[in-house]
Order: C-alpha cells, then sequence, then structure tokens
C-alpha cells in the first residue's frame, strides 16, 4: 500500500502542478472532507452492529454461535483461540448477510487474537475470504436500483450470487495453492 | 427476505432481556467501541481519499481509463464500466459514486447498469480492507493474498458482464 500511495500521491501532484496548479490545495481538502464524511456514515453503521453485537456478546448469544461454528472455523483456520472463533464465526454471518460494514469490526478483532497465536496463515485466508466478498444478499446494490426506478430491482440476486461465489472460490484456491508451493520451494532450498 | 434484519434484531434483545443483561448499558458499551474503531480508521480514510481525489483531478485515472479500454474490450467488459473496476480495489465510495453515475446515464434495468450492479455487489474494496485488517499487525508477504483476490476479482468481472447477458 505505502508504494502505492506514495507513487499515486507524486504522479498526481506532479501532473496537477503542471495543468492547475491551484485547485492542488481544493482536492486534498476535499478528498480530507469525503473521508470526514464517510466516517460518519461509518460510525453510523458500526454504532448500530457493535451496539447489538455487544448485547449478543454480554448475553451469551454469539459465544453459543460460535461454538456451534468452532469445529469449522477451528478446521479451516487452524485456530484454538475461542475469542477468535468467535469472531471469526460474527465476521463470516455479517458478510453472507450482505452486511460487509459490520462484518470489519469482527475481523479486525479475529486478527488481533490471531496475532497473539501468531497464525499468520489464518490472518491471510480470512482476508482473501472478506475480500472476494462472501455475500448471500447484495443489498446495498438492490436498494440503489430499486431508488434509481428499477422495475426488478433484485434480479440481479443469482448474477451476483454465481460472480461472489467464483471469486471466493478461486481466491481461496489461488491463496491455497501459493501457500503450499512456497513452503515447497522452502523446504527444496 | 426484508423480514431478516428486524428478526435478528428482535431476537437478538428479547435473548438479553432472558438473559438478565442490562440492555442500555450493553448497547452504549457497544457503541463506545464502534466510536473508538472509527477514530482509529480516520487517518488511513483521510489518506487514503485525498489520493483518490488527487487522482481524479491529475486527470491520470482519465488517461489510465483511455489506455485500458481495450484491454477490458478484449475480456468482454463494457469500456463503461472501466473507472468502476479500477476504482473499487481502493475506494468503496469512489466506486459508488461511478455505479450511480452509470444508473442514471444508462437506466437501472439497462445491460451497462446491471453488470455495474453486479460487479460492484460482488467484490470488495481489496486495498482497503487489508489497510483496515493489517494495521499494526506483524504480519508480512502480503503481495501474494492480495494477487490472489485481485486475480479472482477480475474473473468474477469477467463472468458477471458474461452472465448478464443472458440473465
Amino acid at each position: 500500500m505505502n508504494a502505492i500511495f506514495t507513487v499515486v500521491f507524486i504522479a498526481s501532484m506532479i501532473a496537477i502542478a503542471f495543468i492547475a496548479p491551484d485547485k492542488l490545495l481544493p482536492t486534498l481538502l476535499g478528498g480530507a472532507e469525503n473521508a470526514a464524511q464517510m466516517a460518519l456514515t461509518l460510525f453510523c453503521i458500526y454504532a448500530v452492529w457493535m451496539g447489538l453485537s455487544s448485547l449478543a456478546e454480554k448475553s451469551g448469544l454469539s459465544r453459543g454461535a460460535a461454538k456451534l461454528l468452532k469445529p469449522a472455523t477451528r478446521r479451516i483456520f487452524k485456530t484454538n483461540s475461542d475469542l477468535a472463533g468467535e469472531n471469526l464465526a460474527m465476521n463470516l454471518s455479517c458478510n453472507l448477510l450482505g452486511l460487509g460494514g459490520a462484518a470489519t469490526p469482527y475481523a479486525v478483532k479475529a486478527i488481533g487474537e490471531l496475532e497473539k497465536e501468531k497464525n499468520y496463515f489464518a490472518q491471510k485466508l480470512l482476508f482473501v475470504i472478506n475480500a472476494t466478498s462472501v455475500q448471500i444478499l447484495p443489498t446495498t446494490v438492490i436498494a440503489l436500483r430499486a431508488s434509481a426506478g428499477s422495475l426488478s430491482a433484485a434480479d440481479i440476486f443469482l448474477p451476483s450470487l454465481i460472480c461472489t461465489a467464483v471469486s471466493t472460490f478461486t481466491g481461496v484456491l489461488l491463496f491455497i495453492i501459493t501457500q503450499k508451493a512456497g513452503k515447497r520451494v522452502k523446504k527444496w532450498r | 427476505m426484508a423480514l431478516i434484519i428486524p428478526v435478528i434484531f428482535i431476537a437478538v434483545f428479547i435473548f438479553a432481556v432472558i438473559k438478565k443483561v442490562n440492555v442500555y448499558a450493553a448497547f452504549t458499551d457497544g457503541i463506545q467501541g464502534a466510536l473508538k474503531f472509527t477514530v482509529s480508521l480516520l487517518p488511513c480514510l483521510a489518506a487514503i481519499f485525498m489520493m483518490c481525489a488527487l487522482f481524479e483531478t491529475s486527470g491520470l485515472s482519465d488517461g489510465l481509463t483511455k489506455l485500458l479500454s481495450p484491454v477490458f474490450g478484449f475480456l468482454g467488459i463494457p469500456p463503461e464500466l472501466t473507472k468502476l473496476v479500477l476504482i473499487k480495489p481502493f475506494s468503496g465510495s469512489g466506486s459508488l459514486a461511478y455505479l450511480n453515475d452509470i444508473i442514471s446515464k444508462y437506466g437501472a434495468d439497462s445491460y451497462t447498469a446491471r453488470c455495474a450492479c453486479v460487479c460492484f455487489g460482488s467484490s470488495e474494496t481489496v486495498f482497503y480492507i487489508s489497510a483496515v485488517y493489517f494495521a499494526g499487525m506483524k504480519v508480512k508477504k502480503l503481495a501474494a493474498p492480495i494477487a490472489c483476490v485481485l486475480i479472482a476479482t477480475l474473473l468474477s468481472t469477467v463472468i458477471a458482464c458474461l452472465v448478464c447477458r443472458v440473465m
């Protein structure tokens, strides 16, 4: 990220210096302003879902759900930490419901827990699963289409399901292949 | 389908009451966490949004779009989607802006707009997620997982454009 950020930032600034030097500062300020607005939107989403999840946590509901999913998460992510398993389970269920924003805090917590175990494989696997978008219901897009006057806003449901399944499957498969290949190269040396 | 969210909320609240949890305190506690979390995100958000704004204003994004349109055409991706597909890995709100443009320009039920919707809905902000997830972690060698995700996303984009033609 550092490399991309630096290169894009410098290249863009140079280009702007040539075409419209007076626009550099307004552009930067505008970007920061958008970020602040985005943070406010994100806070609203997190406030709702983390409030709810704190309730689920304190009443023992999420522990129960995690217990149910524990054999699966343990096998997939190779972790022994209960707290990591719980957060992984919550992250996956939020994702499947199309609540990507709500899933993020759980992923961050789970990654923090996995860090304690030095379980880097699970951290990366979780990233691959999340970044290839696992979801059953693309709620945002359907809402957007409906508000734009679509006659059948939900008809993208099936194509979306096919595509997200393909991308997650391919992503995980490629990731496991690269991990195995990496290990083999190490042994061979 | 619309009932999923109300059912989840009601079930969690009722379960908490049965378990004699202090509902108000627990809910506020969660929001406290949300506040801390949002504040911790702000530095990354501000920096990335500045980068995206610069990229747009400098005209580099237009240039890149023009440059890549033939490649995308070869893969069966409509050239109108180039910017959306390119910006999506970096910024959710940036891609949302482009998606809105496409929907209002071509109509919500057009092939281009449906295609754009499927691409948007079945991909994620890869670089943003990697920044948020791994901020402050010791994990290294993230290039391989990121590459895997990008290849998978490109494949699903190509398939989205195919599937939208028939469905």
